[in-house]
């Protein structure tokens, strides 16, 4: 809302520096976005919120000037002159057939108007607050309504067939050209000003062009009405257009300020443009809006507040604001809020009234607050671990959108058949598809890094996934993603580093996995409990282009869940061993096939509770000795009897009984060096 | 014929004892003393043990073999320690010297993304003030993100234009759409607590803006609640001080403007002091009496306070980030900075 400082002066004293107005305005609630001088005035450009409707004329703003420096408001006189000839219900009538949609519609007429250029003061005051001149009694509709905020429009008269109006909604195909000179296509739920046979005007929105006032026209009638402001925004948003009116209608205008506003209109124009104001005015419909007394109650100000206002002063406020005090007792005050304040309906509105104009830099903000527990989440404490095993092993944090694109989405998705959540308009450029996995996104992420030259491109995000749910809200899993230019072998270690740091009792199983995404043999799945919590695989060619990478990755997926839970945040000391350990070196020629998971379960079993650790050393392939489909399992035993020492030969023993076994179970050969 | 077993224990016997016999020894001579004791060409220990090699199972001499040879390797090495530990300064062995002012080998450590850092570092000051962390889902239901939020059905911010709705609705949830503040955590957390509430929420929020550098459809934000008897506003500008000022490292100050947010009354814009001027924090007020009633708290018992901050802005004011489209862009070297 722009306000000129000239125009603001009509109706209250402004003796204090510009700046100090702007600065109180805003600490009572008219943000201050910026002032321009126009003409020797001064523009300054207020932001209303949406709650105050009344602040979106000069009016209004004034009285809350008015109420902040304790001056009387000033406000015009409305009785405008009427002619001796015939009433207005024997020039026309008004019909309203969606009352729904305007419940309220009031009509004067004012014949023998000139047509004009409109006097200085007038011209003055709408160029400052950016308005251009149209003629006389254009602009008088225009300046009403920025002078208290009730949109109006003058028709011309003559150009209305059958003489009268019909308020209704819009019959099939009918349009209608409005002064903007685009032509509108009116839906149902619209609300239309008509005449005997077609549309005139889109109600509260726009005027139509062919009844437009101009030059030749002497007969006008005059509209002040009110709209329903849900329909209002409805229309001007299914139109794309949007206007001052509507804008006032989508708020809620004062509904006892319409014919204020019909009669300072015709008033201003008798005076600038003659005429003679036919006797009478019709007004069809209600606007009855009921305004039961609200009790403040006194102790209320400080509860909430933390301070205490002195009961005069509420008192004076609420007058000041045109709020009627109906009865003030001991304990509290009882008041009922203006037409034009509908936000007022309750107590705490009252108190919110009487804190901002009492000012909240009153309030105190050294008072001491009770001191309270609190605790970190789990959450938080196994995701701060697992960051800093991610940050420590050479992994930069991403933070990517929820949204991708269908065929990024498309791409993978190992948690869920089900189709993606989609929003209806999409969160960024065609990415309106809710992400079921991390990996998409931070392949997307890869693609940036390498389109800009950068070649070492390690990231991992945590966030969530959104997997639809039948007949409720979705999941959202929290999620690790990893994409790493490094190896399968590297970025499994790193997630074996992970289960390690978070002590897991149970560290998930590793299976063989396909997916179209990774070359074929080379992806896995993490199991845990036989619940699949997670992916490992390295992106196929033909998965790299999808997402247009260049070179290769490793990505990995983990569901965070289970890590969380089964995360072991505050162990027990296990007492160091007293005995030593013994390690033995095996080496075992085996089939291909046969996958280190099974030597491990044997070398496990055959060991028992002496094994310590169990370290893969290497694989080692050669046709010519080994032969083909072949290879060689080098790895370490370490064995420790908690309750005495073990010697060489007992560990011996297990080597040899893990080559034993091996070779039954497992087709092996030890491997002589 | 030895066994396989004994021969490895004589082997494990002798590294003992020729270890414990050179760390033993206090001076040269002692030393070349034990030497010949174990490693002497003629007559030591480990001559006369790899006679015995030959007695050992055929299948066996390649193990037997392998440990000999580290068997032989340990015992020279311990006795080369002791010597050098003997010999002292005037022997000139050693690894040699190394150029060091070459670079070393370079470790790979990543950076935590800032948004993670400023949202540890807002969390960590909440917490010594008391709040604790609660979540909620992205993907909300029109109560929880509107109805007890005090914004009704007729409400401008309910516009579909204005959020995000899903394509299509549950069947027991009605329309969802992504949820456009962390407001929604506070019905969800008072929905099952009994006051005293005192929560911060912390998550992603979005709305269709068009992404620029000071906008983006996704950010963050960070919300807190308290809810108890007697809290006022009071409360409210001296929790956020504290906040203002240890988030800082500096005495700040607060301000209040009045605004206007469905789910508080009163509501203000808060400001603080940050160098010369003021600069806008965020939105906060007390808690809409709407909003009590709506989660089964009575208003005239228990008041509260709210606050919403979006983290985007305190961190890019803090390291300088012009455009904050930067932030999801992911770019190493932008990542690397921080």
């Amino acid at each position: 809302m722009i306000v000129s400082w000239d125009w603001l002066r009509q109706y209250v004293a402004l003796d204090m520096p510009r700046e100090e107005l702007e600065r109180r305005l805003m600490m009572a609630g008219l943000n201050h976005e910026s002032t321009e001088q126009v003409d020797g005035d001064w523009a300054i450009d207020l932001e209303v919120t949406s709650n105050r409707p009344d602040c979106l004329g000069h009016i209004g703003v004034a009285r809350e000037v008015a109420v902040l420096w304790e001056q009387p408001l000033r406000l015009p006189a409305t009785a405008p002159a009427e002619s001796g000839g015939d009433r207005v219900d024997s020039l026309t009538s008004v019909d309203i057939e969606c009352p729904m949609l305007c419940s309220r519609y009031t009509a004067r007429v004012i014949r023998n108007v000139r047509v004009g250029p409109s006097p200085d003061w007038l011209r003055n005051r709408l160029q400052t607050v950016g308005l251009a001149s149209i003629n006389n009694i254009v602009d008088i509709t225009n300046y009403v309504m920025l002078e208290c905020g009730q949109p109006l429009h003058a028709f011309d008269f003559a150009k209305l067939r059958g003489r009268r109006i019909v308020v209704r909604e819009p019959r099939a195909d009918e349009q209608l050209e409005a002064i903007d000179h685009h032509t509108y296509k009116l839906q149902p739920g619209m609300c239309v000003i008509a005449d005997a046979e077609q549309p005139v005007g889109i109600g509260g929105v726009m005027g139509g062009a062919d009844t437009e006032v101009g030059s030749d026209t002497r007969d006008l009638l005059i509209e002040a009405a009110e709209f329903d402001p849900t329909s209002i925004r409805r229309t001007a948003r299914a139109l794309g257009l949007h206007s001052d009116s509507s804008y006032r209608f989508e708020r809620g205008i004062d509904p006892e300020g319409v014919d204020w506003a019909s009669r300072r209109a015709c008033e201003l124009i008798l005076e600038l443009a003659g005429g003679e104001l036919a006797p009478g005015v019709i007004d069809v419909g209600t606007s009855k809006h009921d305004r039961a007394p609200i009790a403040l109650r006194y102790e209320q100000l400080p509860r909430i507040l933390g301070i205490d206002v002195p009961r005069d002063a509420v008192s004076r406020i609420l007058v000041a604001l045109g709020i009627n005090v109906v009865r003030e007792s001991a304990d509290r005050i009882e008041a009922i809020a203006p037409s034009w304040r509908r936000d007022l309906t309750r107590e705490i509105d009252l108190i919110e009234e009487v804190a901002r104009i009492h000012g909240y830099d009153t309030i105190s903000e050294d008072v001491s607050v009770p001191m309270a527990r609190s605790a970190r989440t789990r959450e938080d404490r196994v995701l701060e671990r697992i960051r800093e095993v991610m940050v420590g092993s050479g992994f930069d944090e991403a933070l990517t959108p929820s949204a991708v694109e269908e065929p990024l989405s498309a791409a993978f998705s190992p948690w869920t058949d089900r189709p993606p959540l989609q929003t209806q308009t999409p969160v960024l450029r065609r990415a309106n598809q809710l992400r079921r996995s991390l990996v998409p996104s931070l392949l997307e992420a890869r693609r940036t890094n390498e389109s800009v030259g950068n070649e070492e491109i390690e990231l991992f995000e945590i966030a969530h996934i959104y997997l639809p749910s039948a007949d409720a809200l979705p999941k959202e899993p929290l999620t690790l993603g990893v994409t790493s230019g490094r190896s399968l072998g590297d970025v499994k270690g790193v997630i074996e580093a992970l289960c390690d740091r978070l002590q897991l009792s149970q560290w998930p199983a590793v299976e063989p996995h396909d997916d179209p995404l990774f070359w074929p043999g080379r992806a896995a799945r993490y199991v845990l409990d036989g619940e699949i919590v997670g992916f490992l695989g390295e992106v196929s060619e033909s998965g790299s282009a999808v997402f247009g990478l260049r070179g290769p990755t490793t990505v990995c997926e983990l569901s965070l869940a289970s890590l969380i839970d089964g995360a072991q945040l505050i162990t027990t000391l296990e007492p160091l061993p007293q005995f030593p350990a013994i390690a033995r070196d095996v080496n075992l020629e085996l089939d291909e096939g046969v996958l280190w998971a099974d030597v491990e379960a044997l070398v496990r079993q055959c060991c028992g509770a002496l094994l310590e650790r169990l370290d893969y050393l290497e694989t080692y392939r050669d046709q010519e000795r080994l032969g083909p489909d072949r290879k060689s399992l080098l790895f370490k035993i370490t064995l420790r009897d908690a309750a005495g020492t073990l010697t060489g030969s007992r560990a011996d023993e297990i080597r040899d009984r893990i080559v034993t076994t091996s070779e039954q179970r497992l087709g092996a050969r030890l491997r002589s060096s | 014929m030895a066994t396989l077993a004994e021969f490895l224990a004589q082997l494990d016997a002798l590294v003992d004892e020729a270890r414990a016999s050179f760390t033993a020894a206090s001076d040269l001579e002692g030393l070349e003393a034990s030497r010949v004791q174990f490693i002497g060409a003629k007559q030591g220990r480990l001559k006369a043990v790899q006679k015995e090699l030959s007695g050992v199972a055929r299948e066996d001499k390649p193990t037997a073999g392998k440990r000999f040879n580290e068997t032989k390797a340990a015992v020279e090495a311990a006795f080369e320690s002791a010597r050098q530990r003997l010999e002292g300064s005037t022997a000139a062995a050693g690894p040699g010297p190394l150029d060091v002012t070459l670079p070393g080998k370079k470790q790979r450590i990543g950076r935590l993304h800032p948004i993670t850092q400023t949202i540890a570092d807002l969390k960590e000051i909440m917490g010594r003030l008391g709040f604790t962390v609660a979540g909620g889902p992205e993907i909300e239901d029109e109560w929880h993100n509107f109805e007890a939020l005090n914004i009704p059905e007729s409400h401008p911010a309910r516009d579909p234009l204005e959020n995000f709705y899903l394509a299509a609705a549950e069947r027991n949830v009605g329309p969802m759409l992504l949820r456009s503040q962390t407001s929604t955590v506070q019905i969800r957390v008072m929905e099952h607590t009994e006051p005293p509430v005192r929560i911060i929420s912390l998550g992603r929020v979005y709305r269709p803006d068009t992404a620029d550098a000071t906008h983006y459809p996704m950010f963050h934000q960070i919300e807190g609640l308290m809810v108890d008897r007697g809290v006022t506003m009071a409360h409210l500008k001296s929790v956020l001080r504290l906040f203002a000022s240890s988030y800082l490292g500096a005495d700040v100050h607060i301000r209040f403007r009045p605004s206007f947010f469905p789910f508080t009354e009163p509501s203000v814009e808060v400001d603080m002091t940050w160098g010369e001027g003021w600069i806008e924090m965020g939105g906060a007020g007390m808690v809409d009496p709407h909003v009590l009633s709506a989660v089964g708290y009575d208003p005239d018992e228990y008041s509260g306070f709210a606050f919403g901050l979006g983290v985007e802005r305190l961190c890019a004011r803090r390291h300088g980030v012009a455009d904050i489209r930067d932030f999801y862009r992911n770019d190493v070297r932008f990542l690397a900075q921080f």
